[in-house]
């Protein structure tokens, strides 16, 4: 944390990567990232190609990222299913959920 | 019985024999023995799952031609080192399991498992018969023995002793096998005539000796098919009830398999879906009797989202579903159309390519199945937002709400409360002291503990203003402690007692709102992870602090 703020006085910040982004050069605009997505992040960019919308939204289902024809989506996915119960097992055990048995 | 625990037994093969037969009351002996009776002394026999090979080594010294395979690397070698000495012994040891062993066609007298099928999911059972029936000559025999469910009273008694076992294994960290429910019903179509049949332990314990028999023309087994299963009427909408009140805990499965909507012909369209009671029954609902196939795949019975993500509904299990149902031959439709939400496990390019084994071109559905007969009709190339977005509408709050309520009941809420009451019951009885009106009080919590969950649940999109769930917590604390306060104020009228209550309120709201995490879709692992530490100390102290002011305003009140 602290190193990332001595850059930022002294140096140009240092590019923080998105949690997800398409890598346009090999994006095909093929669209199937958009029809699997539940919250439409990827949008067309009008140019043919996809981009993602909002990545904050994103809950790394990595539905896209999984369907993509071309690999051409970069996701920086953790494990687990994202509620209380999961996480709670995954600290108990060191980063391994043997169900969280809640869903 | 327990024969899940042998997952833990299964750890030392050293001790695993002298373990299992205290385990089963050494009924796993009785079933040796039986099975001994039921070969001879000079055949081809290869025996899956052989663990410590006891049984094998037995077969072996008969004169039997034996090879014995088990997946367990420990067991193997446990039983290399227990090799029978006896000079002409016909038994090989292998590593291998019913999906990965090859065997030759028409090539084994008898075929033996014991205490193996609990090791298989439903569909792999289906797989295991007809592997089995392929490898045996004509007239070749299949020896089973497993832990099957007893009926009637036993039943009851089963079921206690697997959820006590379950719990041990959960704490060890390891899986529980699966309940060999249904295998009865798939010994005829695939092609077995059970010919001996024996019951132990008010059948909790069978073994079966099953005959190979031809059922078609073709020299090959043949297919399992799930009967139709109702989806309308009232047992229906009870299950639908039963699980949203155990949404969270329970998994509740149907037979995976083919399932009929209306009277499809070859040339209808195959949606596919889990095998969650509830997914089936509103599947078909929505379809409103379209003439579709709907596939189950074997999610576990587990609903599509949480299994997809939870590795219960991806490429194996599709893969194993269109495999095991024989679906490509039964329908000339070669598009399947999944649930939009598998696509979080289901990959379309790590599938096989396009081949005679899997002939089908997979098609991403709308997100809900509601939208399903508009889905089919326009078959659209893109999906209208209504189609893809998942909104966590009114509708779905009502029923995730409920469901939390019910988990947080069950998992956190119902023990302590319980003994609270038998401690208050115990302070009555013993020191003469007349508190039957703090039973009122626990009443009261139940009641507190379900209004704050409404709360949380019908006001849930207010608290779209942030993303982190501790926020969202404090802020429905606050919100709790105004109702709450409010609604004490007119049962008791007091001023002290609302103030004793207030942080227990707050807790409530803030404890249930981090829980309520997993039904909303506004977090992700990351984030609810990086937010797991710090909600531990809040929580603690939060505890802490309520429980003292409870405890006063117990006295007191």
């Amino acid at each position: 944390m602290t190193e990332t703020k001595l850059d930022s006085c002294c140096a140009p910040s240092a590019i923080e990567i998105p949690r997800i982004f398409i890598n346009i050069s090999t994006c095909t605009g093929c669209g199937l990232c958009g029809e699997v997505c539940p919250f439409g992040l990827p949008q067309s960019n009008g140019n043919g190609k996809f981009e993602i919308k909002d990545s904050e939204l994103c809950i790394e289902c990595s539905a896209c990222a999984r369907n993509c024809p071309t690999q051409a989506i970069m996701l920086q996915e953790q494990k687990g299913c994202g509620c209380l119960w999961d996480a709670r097992a995954r600290k108990k055990n060191q980063g391994n959920s043997n169900g969280c048995g809640c869903c | 019985m327990a024969v899940t625990y042998m997952r833990k037994l299964e750890e030392e093969p050293v001790s695993y024999d002298s373990k299992f037969t205290a385990l089963t009351k050494g009924v796993n002996l009785k079933v040796q023995d039986w099975i001994l009776d039921h070969i001879g002394s000079s055949e081809t026999i290869l025996e899956i799952g052989c663990g410590t090979g006891t049984l094998a080594s037995k077969m072996a010294i008969r004169g039997n031609q034996i090879i014995a395979i088990d997946k367990n690397v420990n067991m193997i070698n446990f039983a290399m080192k227990n090799y029978p000495t006896d000079k002409d012994v016909n038994l090989l040891y292998q590593i291998g399991t019913t999906e990965d062993y090859k065997v030759e066609d028409n090539s084994k007298d008898v075929i033996v498992s014991t205490f193996m099928l609990s090791e298989l999911k439903t569909f792999e059972q289906q797989k295991f018969l007809r592997k089995a029936w392929k490898a045996l000559k004509p007239n070749g025999r299949l020896i089973v023995a497993a832990e099957f469910i007893p009926s009637g009273f036993w039943r009851q008694v089963f079921r206690i002793k697997r959820w006590w076992y379950k719990k041990k294994l959960r704490r060890l960290h390891l899986k529980t096998t699966t309940v060999v429910k249904w295998f009865f019903k798939y010994l005829e179509p695939i092609g077995f005539k059970i010919n001996m049949h024996k019951t132990w332990k008010h059948g909790s314990i069978q073994a079966l000796e099953l005959h190979k028999v031809n059922v078609n023309d073709t020299n090959e087994p043949g297919y399992y098919q799930p009967q139709a299963r109702k989806f309308k009427g009232i047992r229906s909408q009870l299950k639908i009830y039963r699980c949203l009140f155990t949404g969270q805990i329970d998994h509740v499965p149907i037979e995976p398999g083919i399932y009929r909507s209306g009277n499809p012909n070859r040339n209808s369209p195959i949606i596919v879906t889990a095998n969650y009671a509830y997914t089936y029954i509103k599947v078909m609902r929505d379809l409103k009797g379209i003439d579709a196939w709907v596939l189950c795949v074997d999610s576990d019975g587990i609903n599509v989202w949480c299994a997809a993500r939870g590795d219960n509904f991806g490429n194996n299990q599709l893969l194993e579903a269109v495999e095991t149902s024989n679906i490509a031959d039964i329908t000339d439709t070669r598009t399947l159309i999944l649930p939009q939400l598998s696509a979080g496990g289901v990959s379309i390019p790590q599938l096989p390519k396009k081949s005679e084994k899997f002939p089908f071109k997979i098609t991403y559905g709308p997100v809900w199945s509601k939208q399903l007969p508009q889905f089919l009709k326009e078959k659209p190339g893109r999906k209208s937002d209504k189609m893809k977005i998942a909104k966590f509408s009114l509708s779905h709050r009502i029923r995730a709400g409920v469901t939390h309520i019910t988990f947080l009941f069950r998992k956190i809420f119902l023990l302590p409360l319980l003994a609270l009451a038998l401690l208050i019951l115990g302070i009555n009885v013993l020191l003469g002291i007349t508190w039957y009106s703090k039973l009122y009080w626990i009443g009261e919590i139940f009641l507190w503990i379900i209004v704050a969950n409404i709360i949380i649940s019908l006001l849930f999109p207010i608290s779209e203003f942030t993303r982190k769930f501790l926020v969202k917590g404090v802020f429905f604390g606050i919100l709790n402690v105004i109702i709450l306060s409010t609604l004490t104020w007119i049962l008791h009228n007091s001023i002290i007692f609302i103030l004793l209550n207030v942080c227990f309120y707050f807790w409530i709201a803030f404890f249930s709102t981090m829980s309520f995490s997993g039904d909303t879709m506004y977090t992700n692992p990351r984030e609810i992870q990086g937010e797991y530490p710090i909600f531990v100390r809040i929580n603690k102290i939060l505890i802490i602090v309520s429980l003292v002011f409870l405890v006063i305003g117990l006295i007191i009140y």
